[in-house]
């Protein structure tokens, strides 16, 4: 941006100050009242996207661009808890439960004009179902599809399949015209063709990718904005910065220290959105002595996750109970995380086979600061209980491998929810079945197990919640892994921005997004 | 050509191998998989060895070591599995952008160390020259993403002038948004060069040749250009040679703090991502920076200086 453009940001900046401050408080979530339509929205993001071919990436800079591009048969609602109609109308389970038979619109079209048919959801499950696409072991339920005519795809499953209508509102299920529209894949990574509210316009790898309206949206009435800018700014400091100097107007992800002085500026909205993030500990149930459920439940006690709250995440998150998080309806509120105590915790481990504690070592990934704290936080707490942590700093990649390997004592991460159908998180957290063993803790539990795939089996949803509270209760009795805190998704914006809102799962849903003038 | 030269492209050849075969095997060598950071850690075990026999990652490491060089010596500098697109075509996006940068910062670094150093050297005790030593304690104790953030500060925000990071589109707004870059770089070797030059200019105004040019009665402006400067610059053409190197790894913090998307950021990305054939070609063309550099400073040394003349 040239020097003038940016005093004249700042012209408007001040301006935008004046207004706001003779308005009368409204809506929270925005100082830009009724919803108008154009714009250009500029929205600065930590990393960048990696490929916008919907069965080729699994990280959220690229998912969250490939949303606004295409359209899935469903979609997950805002607050995550159930699944919306979007390509598809409606859908229903045949009586036998090996199959689902989805209804297309048919007003839907591609952004070259050509309308979308159940041969395109065909060959866009296909693709997906590749061994070399990250997602294909959520379609791996897939036997085969039928098209019985243009706008219906019947779907045959190796097991009565309830989360399926969920699946297919996974990102990596995407529409894409058939063959890619002939263009082959490479040519159509360039130039990705969906049905979704924004057409692809250009990419400056490094630096920016545009959007553009598709005018022909089948949504009446979105998108609102005529363009959005995607910049990468990989600095948090950077980002909060150009929002400041009106450079941009949405900043993902502002620093949790920042946040206060954020709040305080007069042009800038901070808002928390409710996510599917759990942040946990996790312990590897193979080493001795962690393999003893006693050790690892005088660790969950002797952790004080307020302080870490508090000092860590500047108190934007909620201590974690169960570890499927309150955006799933199988959340079991009934589940609470061990309560900070340290006595509790020191018969815990009188209990054990280490009474007198033990040297272990906790993992975090260099570069990742809240990890350092936390990790420090957790050596203090765990020291008054005779437990002597040393701390290990690993880059990301080889901290992924010794925790894939087993090759680790204790480390911290994250999930979230690709679906909003529990069934996954229960895989990866809970099961061995899942990838990653439970977490990374290689904890197993037959009974678990069975108790998943006879959730996933089940058509009632009310049934299922049954069967997943048990879930819960498991991993709560046997602390595998110790859920910390529910985190939700930080954004901090303009605001003249209006209507923004992200989902559970983070999709944007720009197309409900304006601009105030 | 002359012999001397074409004796020190040869020289190259072994630097270039030895830089490629580390750069190789040192991320060889680091623990995780590409593929398993390509697909994630939800991703089944059957997903990522599909993706290793994909990208070749199966094969024995002395067979991939060899089918890395040969594609090398035909000018392949092979496909990102990061990016999903081929690294020439990546490089030809990113590389004039850090060049730019580079030269950019060597251009303000001299023209600021040039004034600074001789007024220095002419009033050893003066003000000037008490500002510029404590100017070089404070700069060269300041790690550079803390100087660049501080710029970004006041010209980017308090006073908007320059832009907060970012890369914009047009020649103009680009310029533009690398001078504070630019200048963050050139702040972290100016001490150097001041130091050197300043050295270089004491020892020439002490030498009989400009106690002569003082006895001709030549005016002390004259003497410094013609005499002093001229002398002093060639050390001063050598530490700015020697730069070259941090200035290449000084884009690797500041294009990260100033979201300029150059060669830095790449590599720091393909570092943290295991794109190894990323890597090794930044890697690469960074050594290949540095060696065309030296060449250049030997030559200007040779043209400044008669005695180093290497025929």
């Amino acid at each position: 941006m040239t020097r003038i453009n940016s005093l004249c940001g700042v012209a408007l900046l001040a301006t935008v100050m004046a207004l706001t401050s003779c308005s009368s408080s409204g809506d929270t979530s925005s100082g830009a009242g009724q919803p108008t339509m154009g714009g250009h929205l500029m929205m600065a993001r930590g990393a960048e996207a990696t490929s916008l071919v919907p069965s080729i990436p699994q990280d959220n800079a690229s998912i969250w661009i490939i949303e606004e591009i295409f359209d899935t048969l469903t979609v997950p609602s805002q607050d995550g808890k159930s699944v919306e109609p979007s390509l598809a109308t409606k859908w229903e389970q045949s009586p036998d439960q090996l199959s689902w038979t989805f209804h297309l619109r048919d007003d839907a079209k591609f952004h070259n004009g050509v309308p979308v048919t159940s041969a395109d959801v065909k060959f866009s499950i296909e693709q997906n179902q590749k061994d070399e696409a990250p997602f294909s072991f959520i379609d791996e339920v897939i036997t085969g599809m039928d098209t019985p005519d243009v706008h219906t795809i019947v779907f045959h499953t190796k097991a009565p399949w309830a989360p399926f209508p969920a699946v297919m509102g996974l990102f990596a299920n995407s529409v894409v015209p058939a063959n890619y529209g002939g263009l082959g894949p490479d040519a159509f990574a360039e130039h990705p063709i969906g049905s979704g509210p924004f057409k692809f316009d250009s990419w400056n790898k490094g630096s920016s990718l545009t959007i553009v309206k598709n005018d022909g949206y089948w949504k009446k009435d979105t998108p609102r904005l005529d363009s959005v800018e995607f910049t990468v700014v990989p600095d948090g400091n950077t980002r909060s910065t150009r929002l400041a100097s009106g450079q941009v107007q949405i900043n993902e992800y502002p620093a949790n220290s920042s946040v206060s002085s954020l709040e305080k500026q007069p042009n800038v909205t901070v808002n928390s959105f409710d996510s599917s993030l759990v942040e946990y500990l996790t312990m590897n149930t193979q080493r001795k002595p962690l393999d003893d459920v006693n050790v690892r439940k005088a660790i969950s006690q002797a952790i004080d996750k307020q302080a870490i709250l508090k000092a860590v995440l500047y108190g934007h998150g909620q201590l974690a109970g169960s570890f499927l998080d309150p955006t799933s309806w199988a959340h079991d509120s009934s589940i609470q995380g061990a309560t900070y105590d340290i006595d509790a915790a020191k018969k815990s481990l009188a209990q054990s086979s280490v009474p007198k504690g033990f040297s272990t070592t906790i993992n975090v990934t260099a570069g990742d600061q809240n990890a350092a704290s936390e990790a420090q936080l957790v050596q203090s707490d765990l020291a008054k209980i005779g437990i002597n942590v040393q701390i290990g700093i690993l880059d990301p990649a080889a901290i992924l491998a010794a925790k894939l390997q087993g090759n680790f004592d204790m480390t911290f991460a994250h999930y979230t929810t690709d679906i909003i159908d529990p069934d996954e998180n229960v895989r990866f957290a809970a099961t061995d079945s899942g990838g990653t063993f439970a977490n990374f803790s290689r904890f197993t539990s037959p009974e678990l197990d069975q108790l998943a795939t006879t959730a996933s089996s089940t058509s009632d949803q009310g049934a299922r919640k049954k069967i997943y509270d048990q879930i819960q209760q498991i991993v709560a009795d046997n602390v595998p892994f110790i859920p910390l805190f529910y985190v939700p998704g930080i954004y901090s914006y303009s605001k003249n921005v209006g209507g923004f809102h992200p989902g559970a799962t983070g999709n944007y849903f720009l197309e409900n997004v304006w601009l105030a003038k | 050509m002359p012999r001397w030269l074409i004796h020190r492209l040869l020289l190259a050849v072994p630097v270039i191998w030895g830089v490629v075969t580390i750069s190789f095997f040192l991320m060889h060598f680091a623990h995780g998989d590409p593929a398993r950071i390509a697909l994630g850690d939800k991703a089944s075990d059957a997903s990522v060895a599909a993706l290793r026999h994909q990208w070749g990652l199966d094969a024995s490491l002395a067979s991939q070591y060899w089918s890395y060089l040969g594609q090398l010596f035909h000018g392949n500098l092979g496909t990102s599995f990061y990016y999903h697109s081929t690294i020439v075509s990546l490089m030809a996006e990113r590389l004039p952008v850090t060049l730019a940068l580079m030269v950019l910062s060597a251009i303000f670094a001299v023209s600021a160390s040039i004034p600074l150093a001789s007024r220095s050297a002419t009033q050893p005790n003066g003000l000037v020259a008490q500002a510029v030593r404590l100017f070089n304690a404070v700069i060269q104790g300041a790690p550079t993403f803390l100087v660049g953030s501080l710029l970004i500060l006041f010209l980017g925000v308090r006073i908007a002038i320059f832009p907060a990071g970012g890369y914009p589109n047009g020649f103009g707004a680009r310029t533009w948004a690398l001078i504070l870059p630019a200048v963050t770089m050139a702040l972290s070797i100016v001490p150097l060069l001041v130091r050197g030059l300043r050295a270089a200019m004491i020892e020439s105004y002490s030498s009989e040749y400009v106690t002569f040019a003082q006895s001709k009665g030549l005016g002390s402006g004259r003497i410094r250009r013609r005499y002093v400067l001229r002398n002093a610059g060639i050390s001063g053409v050598s530490i700015l040679g020697i730069q070259a190197g941090s200035l290449a790894s000084g884009a690797l913090v500041i294009e990260q703090v100033f979201a300029i998307p150059g060669m830095g950021s790449m590599l720091m990305t393909g570092i943290l991502n295991r794109d190894y054939a990323l890597v090794q070609a930044c890697t690469l063309v960074f050594g290949l920076i540095v060696v065309v550099v030296y060449l250049f400073t030997d030559l200007v040394y040779a043209r400044l200086d008669p005695r180093a003349r290497l025929s």
